[in-house]
């Protein structure tokens, strides 16, 4: 088999690392693997390999996506074996498959990322739930978002969230579970939803404090592995 | 251990600077080891990360079991400021643990613009900042690198340091305070000090009192106990091949200045350039075998999957089997798609082959050092380099494609005139010249980038005094005004950071009042343009009372008591002032490599030898 997918972690230790950075790691674990791993033509060759989804500094994953090619068959059970050794902390493989004839590059699949945010609160939790209900209810919401190539930009964040917002309170903690569409128009970051729900709706947290942890990535309902 | 809030780390550049679990950090339970030691070169990450003696201790030293040696680099401005916000105490990088709990901190010291890091890190570790005031339960501070070959500067604030190449002596350190340790610490710090005393290679400033004449001069160093030698002499390792090197490093997540393999062909460089400190510290040339670098270089892709290597040594060129071991190399790791690189060139055809071959396709630019301009200054400096070789080296160059060509250059040097000064145009704009005449076009782009030389200890130019800063913007100005061609682009360093790295550089130990002063007042990362506070070091001064140009600006007799006498690298005294001599009477010395021995004394007094494995065949 040339080709194969894998679900792979972004643990605690990588919090910290940009998607480069965390790309660019599992590009030299493969490399250490000593497995003929296919190189793009040019100038100046790079590994083939692709991320379904870019994962924010300072966010935590659960099941990230990774395709990787190989220039000649490689069996699947080594390929596991050995990259298993060679990740750096922090990174898991969880499961791999071989892809087989034509197939959606990875990156145009997903339509849908789940999150999980952690915060710790001691405060009015009512004051939360009030919150995210008002924001629940919005029909729109416009939220600015600033970068330091594009500049302002008004984005208005509903559209990408056809479910809503879901709070607990657990011993000091809550707990948002937040569901985002990705669509081929765009999306909206997790930090971005909680911000708005901070400055438009008076949610009483800090988001400075928050940690937070990409749970799932789908495509029509399944993971990109299941398919 | 030391937690970290995402309320912190968030608010932060780069927080993987602070974050660790690097691939190949070694973490250990304390609990289990005989020995803690934080090791640090005190610059920001990307910098510290890149230095590879640091990488080696850090193996050396975590190869023992009972051992654990973890990191520790200066946190950014923004993150001290976090820091200091929250009461949060400089942790290492490995087990978060408190410096402070750590028995020993090692500091790297690569440059004197870096001295103030190093009191801010101690201040940020909650050590006391000068010896005198350290207790049983505080570490020892310990330094290495460059700098300790004139450490009086910073002798307050240092324990002791290791003189020379540290991967055996820091080993016997460790094992004298195992044992120390082993009998409850007997006799306190002050004992353990004598002890580390008696081990070759180190150096305990407090054994050592310093006297002065009325007019500043140092009278006599006179050591105060029987352990502290007289003269403390440098270690070095005898055997490159039989010592041991890194081969696990540490590999970053983000990116740092030298973010690649590094594989130290041999240390030492002989071909005698009278500015190069580093020429005189690290002699002799000892060279690694093409075999045991073969060997280490797969070990080092395996380990880190790093897919550039680098070839370090003072001058790479020089290796005496470097078309070989580059050759089985690129064989060797074409397939893996590693490519070679070399840091430095040497001004020859034979090195633009090489370039030419290790980058296949990308011509991203050659770098030469021709460091003077005409070839009476580059006779002074002992720069071997004919504009001869300069037209050849650069001719190749333009025939294997490349345009882009950097020069670099030094003003300021002794002996020096105006018309040197015009010879460095000149020189640039015959490698214009050139261009067009092997092209028939024009295009060439040629950089020529000048530092201010600032003379070091232990060189033959230890004695200069250093131009003035009026002096030598006049002579950035004159060169300015000298470079007609457009398509020169005239690159000059600020002569006020010369100015002050002059004055530690062969400062005394008072001038640890200076540096304390002026960290006080807010002085840090002065190496760093951006964040050097040229007014809080002169208000120093003054506070202080001392005068500057005393220390660079002022031409040293002979017969002065320098204040780096006491440190040996081996050579002697009598050979750098021979050599000052010859430099202004324009003689050459030849590289003592090729048999020609110069009498500089390394390798009688300490007993090792040249290698060369070109001759030993």
């Amino acid at each position: 088999m040339k080709k194969f997918r894998t679900e792979i972690t972004k643990g605690e230790e990588l919090r910290y690392i940009s998607h480069l950075d965390y790309a660019s790691a599992i590009e030299r674990s493969i490399r250490r693997t000593k497995m003929p791993v296919a190189f793009s033509e040019g100038f100046n060759p790079h590994m083939k390999i692709s991320f379904a989804s870019a994962l924010a500094l300072g966010v935590t994953s659960a099941t990230e996506y990774m395709d990787v090619e190989f220039k000649t068959d490689v069996d699947l059970d080594e390929f596991c074996e050995k990259i298993k050794q060679e990740l750096p902390p922090g990174v898991q493989l969880l499961q791999a498959k071989p892809l087989e004839g034509k197939h959606q590059a990875l990156m145009a699949m997903i339509d849908l990322a789940t999150y999980q945010i952690t915060i710790p609160f001691t405060g009015e939790f009512s004051a939360v739930e009030k919150a995210v209900a008002e924001y629940n209810q919005a029909e729109t919401v416009m939220y600015t978002r600033y970068s330091p190539k594009k500049g302002k930009k008004e984005i208005e964040i509903k559209q990408y969230m056809s479910q809503p917002v879901k709070v607990n309170q657990k011993n000091d903690d809550i707990i948002f579970d937040v569901v985002i569409d990705v669509t081929p128009a765009g999306s909206i970051k997790p930090g971005e939803v909680l911000k708005t729900l901070v400055e438009n709706f008076a949610m009483p947290i800090d988001v400075a404090e928050a940690f937070i942890h990409r749970i799932g990535l789908y495509s029509g309902g399944k993971t990109p592995i299941e398919l | 251990m030391i937690k970290l809030t995402p309320a912190v780390i968030n608010a932060v550049m780069k927080p993987a600077r602070y974050t660790g679990s690097e691939l190949n950090a070694v973490k250990k339970d304390h609990a289990n080891v005989d020995f803690t030691i934080a090791l640090s070169l005190p610059d920001v990450y990307e910098v510290g990360m890149s230095n590879l003696g640091l990488k080696i201790l850090y193996q050396v030293l975590n190869n023992r079991k009972y051992v654990a040696a973890e990191r520790v680099f200066s946190p950014w401005i923004d993150m001290e400021e976090k820091m200091r916000e929250n009461d949060i105490e400089l942790y290492s990088l490995e087990t978060f643990t408190p410096i402070r709990e750590f028995n020993m901190v090692g500091f790297s010291l690569q440059y004197e613009m870096i001295y103030s890091n190093v009191i801010n890190m101690l201040d940020l570790a909650k050590i006391p900042l000068l010896t005198i005031d350290r207790k049983a339960e505080d570490p020892f501070i310990i330094g290495g690198g460059p700098c300790v070959y004139n450490a009086e500067p910073v002798a307050d604030f240092f324990d002791f340091f290791i003189v020379g190449e540290g991967e055996e002596v820091i080993l016997e350190v460790a094992d004298a305070f195992i044992a120390w340790k082993k009998e409850d610490k007997i006799g306190g710090r002050t004992e353990f000090l004598r002890r580390v005393a008696m081990i070759d290679g180190i150096y305990v400033p407090s054994f050592y009192s310093v006297t002065y004449a009325e007019n500043h001069m140092i009278t006599s160093v006179q050591p105060l106990c029987k352990e502290a030698k007289p003269v403390v002499t440098k270690r070095l390792i005898a055997d490159m091949d039989a010592s041991e090197f890194v081969t696990n490093p540490v590999v970053p997540y983000i990116d740092i200045v030298h973010d690649r393999i590094m594989l130290e062909l041999f240390r030492g460089c002989t071909r005698g350039c009278r500015f190069c400190q580093a020429g005189v510290l690290y002699r002799p040339v000892r060279e690694r075998t093409p075999e045991k670098l073969l060997l280490l270089a797969k070990e080092l892709v395996d380990s880190t999957g790093y897919d550039e290597m680098s070839l370090t040594s003072l001058s790479s060129a020089d290796y005496s089997c470097l078309g070989e071991l580059v050759s089985h190399l690129m064989d060797t790791f074409q397939e893996e798609g590693v490519s070679i690189s070399l840091p430095s060139l040497r001004i020859d055809s034979f090195s633009i082959e090489l370039a030419h071959k290790l980058q296949q396709v990308r011509k991203s630019g050659l770098t030469f050092a021709p460091e003077a301009g005409t070839q009476r200054l580059r006779d002074v400096i002992n720069k071997g380099v004919t504009e001869e070789n300069l037209e050849q080296a650069v001719t190749a160059a333009f025939q294997q494609g490349w345009t882009n060509v950097k020069l670099y250059f030094m003003i300021g040097l002794p002996t020096e005139t105006d018309e040197d000064i015009i010879g460095i145009a000149n020189l640039a704009q015959k490698v214009v010249n050139l261009y067009k005449e092997v092209k028939g076009r024009r295009g060439a782009r040629v950089t020529v980038s000048v530092s201010s030389f600032v003379p070091k200890p232990h060189t033959a130019f230890q004695w200069f005094a250093q131009n003035t800063e009026e002096e030598l913007a006049r002579k950035q100005q004159l060169l300015r005004e000298a470079i007609k061609d457009r398509s020169i682009n005239y690159k000059y360093h600020d002569s006020k950071t010369s100015f002050l790295e002059g004055v530690i550089a062969r400062g005394d130990r008072k001038i640890g009042q200076v540096i304390l002063e002026a960290w006080k007042q807010g002085a840090k990362f002065d190496g760093w343009s951006e964040h050097f506070k040229y007014d809080v070091w002169m208000d120093a001064f003054k506070t202080c009372q001392i005068d500057p140009t005393f220390y660079n600006q002022r031409e040293r007799a002979q017969e002065e008591l320098l204040p780096w006498d006491h440190i040996s690298s081996g050579a002697n005294k009598e050979f750098l002032m021979r050599e000052y001599k010859n430099a202004v009477a324009e003689k050459f010395t030849p590289d003592c490599r090729n048999g020609q021995c110069s009498a500089c004394g390394v390798c009688t007094n300490l007993n090792v030898k040249v290698v060369d494995w070109s001759r030993e065949v």
